[in-house]
C-alpha cells in the first residue's frame, strides 16, 4: 500500500505541473479554511469568496512556500489575512464599525439561550472580541500548536497564550451565565 | 462533546477541539479548482494577440501607404526603412547592447522559471469538467 503524499510533496508536484496534486491540497484544507473564513466573516457568501480567494492567492504564490514549513499554517495565514482585508474594506465602505452579523437577529449573547451544548459553545465563541475569537478558532483548527497559531496571526507566542487564556476565561463566564439563564 | 458543569479549563479545551467544522457550501471545491489548477485556457494567448496585432498594424500601414501615394510612396518608405535597419545593424555598439539585453533576459528567465498559472493554462480542457 502506498503512503499518502505529504503536503510538501504535493506542493512540489504542483510546481512541477501536476494539477491533481493541488486538487488534493484543496480537498485536505477546503473545509478548515472555509471554517476559519466563516468564523471570521460570519457570512456564508463572504466566507465562500474569501476561501476561494485564499486558495487562488496560495496557488499564485506557491513558489514562495518554504520547503519544510507547514502548509496548514501557510494557507491559514493567507486565509486569515484575506478575511481581515475583506473586513477592513467592508468597514471602510460602511463608514463605521460593522455589527457582528449583517442580519437583524438578536446579538450573540442573546442567541446562546436554549441551544444544545455545541451550539452554545459556538455562540459563546461568537460573542468573544475579535482578537480572542481568532485565537480560539485557530486553536480549534490547529490544537495546542501555539507557535503555528502565532505565525498565522503574526503575534508573539506569549500574546497568543495570553489571548487564549483570557478567551477561555470569558467563555467559561459566558457559558456559566447561559446555564444560569436556562435554569 | 461534553463540557462539565463547572466549565473546567481542560473540559472547555476538549469541547472546543471537538466542535464540528463548518460545512462548506456546495460547489466550493469545484469553483476553487476552476480558478486555479484546472483553470480553462483562454481562447487567445498573449502571443496570439501580439501576432494578430502586429499583422493588423502592418496591413493598416500598407493600406495607408497605398491610398496616400500609390506604389511610389510605398517603395520609397520601404527603401528608407531598409537603409535605417542596415545602418543600425552594421553598428558594433548597437549589436553589443542587444547581445547584453538578450543575455540579461535569458538569465532572468532561468532565474525566475515558469509560473504555475502559465504552466497550467494549456492543459485544463481535459480536466475542467471535474
Amino acid at each position: 500500500m502506498r503512503a499518502e503524499p505529504n503536503d510538501g510533496d504535493l506542493v512540489a508536484l504542483t510546481l512541477r505541473g501536476n494539477p491533481e496534486a493541488f486538487a488534493t491540497l484543496v480537498e485536505r484544507y477546503e473545509r478548515a479554511v472555509y471554517h476559519l473564513a466563516y468564523r471570521t466573516m460570519h457570512d456564508v457568501e463572504e466566507a465562500r469568496d474569501a476561501t476561494q480567494e485564499a486558495f487562488f492567492k496560495a496557488f499564485r504564490s506557491l513558489r514562495t512556500f518554504k520547503p519544510g514549513a507547514k502548509f496548514s499554517t501557510w494557507i491559514f495565514a493567507i486565509a486569515y489575512h484575506t478575511c481581515c482585508d475583506r473586513l477592513s474594506r467592508r468597514k471602510h465602505y460602511s463608514g463605521d464599525e460593522l455589527p457582528e452579523r449583517a442580519d437583524s437577529a438578536p446579538g450573540p449573547e442573546q442567541r446562546v439561550i436554549a441551544l444544545d451544548e455545541a451550539s452554545r459553545l459556538r455562540a459563546a465563541i461568537d460573542a468573544l472580541p475579535e482578537k480572542y475569537r481568532a485565537v480560539v478558532t485557530l486553536f480549534h483548527l490547529q490544537g495546542r500548536q501555539y507557535e503555528e497559531i502565532a505565525t498565522v496571526l503574526g503575534l508573539p507566542m506569549g500574546t497568543v497564550k495570553t489571548h487564549l487564556f483570557r478567551a477561555k476565561e470569558q467563555l467559561r463566564r459566558l457559558l456559566g451565565e447561559m446555564e444560569v439563564t436556562e435554569s | 462533546m461534553n463540557v462539565d458543569h463547572g466549565y473546567g479549563m481542560d473540559a472547555l479545551e476538549r469541547a472546543i477541539l471537538e466542535l464540528p467544522l463548518e460545512e462548506p457550501p456546495e460547489g466550493l471545491r469545484a469553483s476553487i479548482l476552476l480558478a486555479t489548477a484546472y483553470r480553462p485556457a483562454p481562447p487567445f494567448s498573449f502571443v496570439d494577440f501580439a501576432v494578430l496585432g502586429s499583422l493588423g498594424a502592418v496591413a493598416l500601414w500598407l493600406i495607408v501607404m497605398l491610398v496616400l501615394g500609390g506604389g511610389t510612396l510605398f517603395v520609397h518608405t520601404l527603401t528608407a526603412i531598409g537603409a535605417v535597419l542596415a545602418r543600425t545593424f552594421s553598428n558594433g555598439a548597437v549589436l553589443a547592447w542587444m547581445a547584453a539585453g538578450g543575455a540579461t533576459a535569458l538569465w532572468l528567465t532561468l532565474f525566475t522559471g515558469f509560473q504555475p498559472a502559465t504552466a497550467y493554462s494549456h492543459r485544463s480542457h481535459r480536466s475542467a469538467g471535474r
